[in-house]
């Protein structure tokens, strides 16, 4: 094999690449070489790359700091969608179709509570008028004193899930 | 192994159809629409689990009628090409500039974001429950017919006292010089809402020492909020230490909207708050008056949402940032936002301060 030339060794050793320097057999010169010299991989147990050990280097500082700017500044903004006429009609197309969908599916919410206080509305009138109490009651159910003070229990603020389930254990189940 | 294959010469003299061809005909399965369904027809079995959609035969007059080219050719003006390729403009230079970028809800848009794709948690409930809790707890009932009698206007008028009055913009209100908003009664269609969140953390040291604090806490909050952050500099002097406006970046801050800000509400809700120690919740003085509610958090609870959580040895431990979380509702006064925040989960402690 032949040896690499003084600058090819040198970027092989700051890059690191491993020259396996395999003759056939020993020869004097290799043997005199290992003797005297150092192995050609001295930093093979050291994890520090050679420039960051150097005294004179410039960054000392923490690699996951580094690590951070680089996937900060990384740029990852996508291009836009470019699409031929048929497939772009077609993107179209659903992309309306959902629009569409959840716009009746607000307006279906909106209904519903515009329904609920109508008949709330109603159901007040009523108490109101036709409760026979003279209108204490109705009174007494316009008070909003407690609703901002006490806001809503903490038991009952809770987001809605799939699980646990109402049991909350199933007691039939069995390991087969 | 020559001997073994077919000679060239000897293929070349064979008719065609004695050549053995590299695919068994019994095997070629494929059909097309041109021959015959029977023909060509593996087994009566296989007919049977194929859908029929090739072998349909249709009407002749739509055959007949069916001329490609000619319909081409008559077109008078030519579609766009099959590779056509619409690239939006990059920047908006006005009404006036013949070349517009497309709406941002156009696909074809470079700010078009696609979705939303899920249904959060924090949507569901809102829709399913709190929006018709709030809606029958702040339920204020007036009798057909009834009409609110008028109220003074809000700017006041200066008495002719003096002659210098004249010509001068109207006082402001009693009490002071802001103008409140006006909190409408809640009806169907004003129900409070969570409009967005602003994720907001001023970082000291970035002006005292370096830049990585700055980027550290950045990516933090870009973790927790899926958002990218905004960079501001300072605006006010602190001496002691040793900030100057308008010269060192010191905050950083991300806006969630939409999805994003459901999940993470939905994650500050039921992940963070129920793990922070000595908690009793948000102070009952906190917002704006104006239905905006603000609470913060240490660096050690930041460190309870799950993207920190499990890649918690990405950060330096002592640079994960405190932040101030703003959730913007369109409730107008403090009291409905405090009422639907505490429906989504949110505890309130202390004395009620609209």
């Amino acid at each position: 094999m032949r040896p690499l030339s003084p600058v090819l060794a040198s970027l092989a050793n700051v890059f690191r690449i491993p020259i396996t320097r395999a003759p056939v057999r020993p020869t004097l010169t290799n043997e005199i070489l290992s003797s005297t010299s150092t192995p050609t991989s001295p930093r093979s147990f050291s994890t520090t790359s050679a420039l960051s050990k150097r005294k004179e280097s410039g960054y000392r500082g923490d690699r996951r700091i580094l690590l951070i700017r680089y996937f900060l500044h990384h740029p990852l903004t996508p291009r836009p969608l470019r699409f031929s006429r048929t497939r772009f009609l077609r993107h179209w197309t659903i992309h309306r179709a959902w629009n569409l969908y959840q716009a009746n599916q607000r307006r279906a919410h909106e209904l519903e509570l515009q329904r609920q206080w109508q008949s709330m509305q109603a159901a007040c009138e009523e108490l109101r008028t036709g409760a026979g109490d003279g209108g204490k009651l109705f009174r007494k159910s316009m008070i909003k004193t407690g609703v901002f003070r006490d806001l809503v229990p903490i038991e009952y603020a809770r987001l809605q899930t799939e699980g646990p389930a109402r049991e909350g254990w199933n007691f039939e189940w069995k390991r087969d | 192994m020559a001997a073994s294959e077919p000679s060239r010469y000897l293929a070349r003299s064979l008719p065609r159809a004695l050549v053995p061809s590299s695919r068994h005909q019994a095997f070629c399965w494929r059909r097309n629409v041109s021959d015959q369904a029977s023909s060509r027809a593996p087994s009566a079995a296989l007919s049977d689990l194929e859908s029929t959609s090739l072998s349909t035969s249709l009407p002749d007059d739509v055959v007949k009628t069916f001329k490609p080219l000619e319909r081409a050719r008559a077109r008078k003006t030519q579609l766009p090409r099959s590779r056509y390729q619409f690239r939006s403009p990059k920047y908006d230079r006005g009404p006036l500039h013949p070349h517009r970028p497309p709406p941002p809800s156009d696909p074809s848009s470079r700010v078009f974001v696609p979705g939303p794709f899920s249904l959060p948690r924090v949507e569901q409930t809102w829709q399913s429950t709190v929006a018709s809790d709030i809606l029958t707890l702040l339920y204020v009932h007036n009798p057909p017919g009834f009409k609110p009698p008028p109220k003074a206007p809000r700017l006041r008028t200066w008495d002719e006292s003096s002659p210098y009055h004249k010509n001068r913009p109207l006082r402001g209100p009693r009490g002071g010089d802001v103008l409140r908003l006006l909190r409408k009664p809640i009806t169907f269609n004003n129900i409070p809402k969570i409009e967005r969140i602003t994720l907001h953390s001023y970082v000291k040291k970035a002006a005292t020492e370096n830049s990585s604090w700055l980027h550290v806490a950045g990516m933090a909050l870009q973790a927790i909020s899926n958002v990218k952050v905004e960079t501001f500099k300072s605006k006010t002097s602190v001496a002691q230490w040793h900030i100057a406006p308008g010269r060192d970046t010191v905050a950083v801050k991300a806006e969630l909207r939409g999805e994003n800000m459901q999940h993470f509400f939905g994650k500050l809700v039921d992940l963070v708050m129920p793990k922070l120690k000595d908690w009793q919740g948000v102070k009952g003085s906190s917002g704006d008056s104006s239905g905006n509610i603000t609470f913060g958090l240490e660096p050690e609870e930041m460190a309870l949402f799950p993207e920190i959580e499990v890649n918690y040895d990405m950060y330096p431990p002592k640079m994960i940032p405190g932040c101030h979380i703003t959730i913007h509702t369109s409730a107008a006064t403090d009291k409905d936002a405090r009422l639907l925040l505490s429906a989504m989960g949110v505890p309130f402690y202390g004395k009620m301060v609209n």
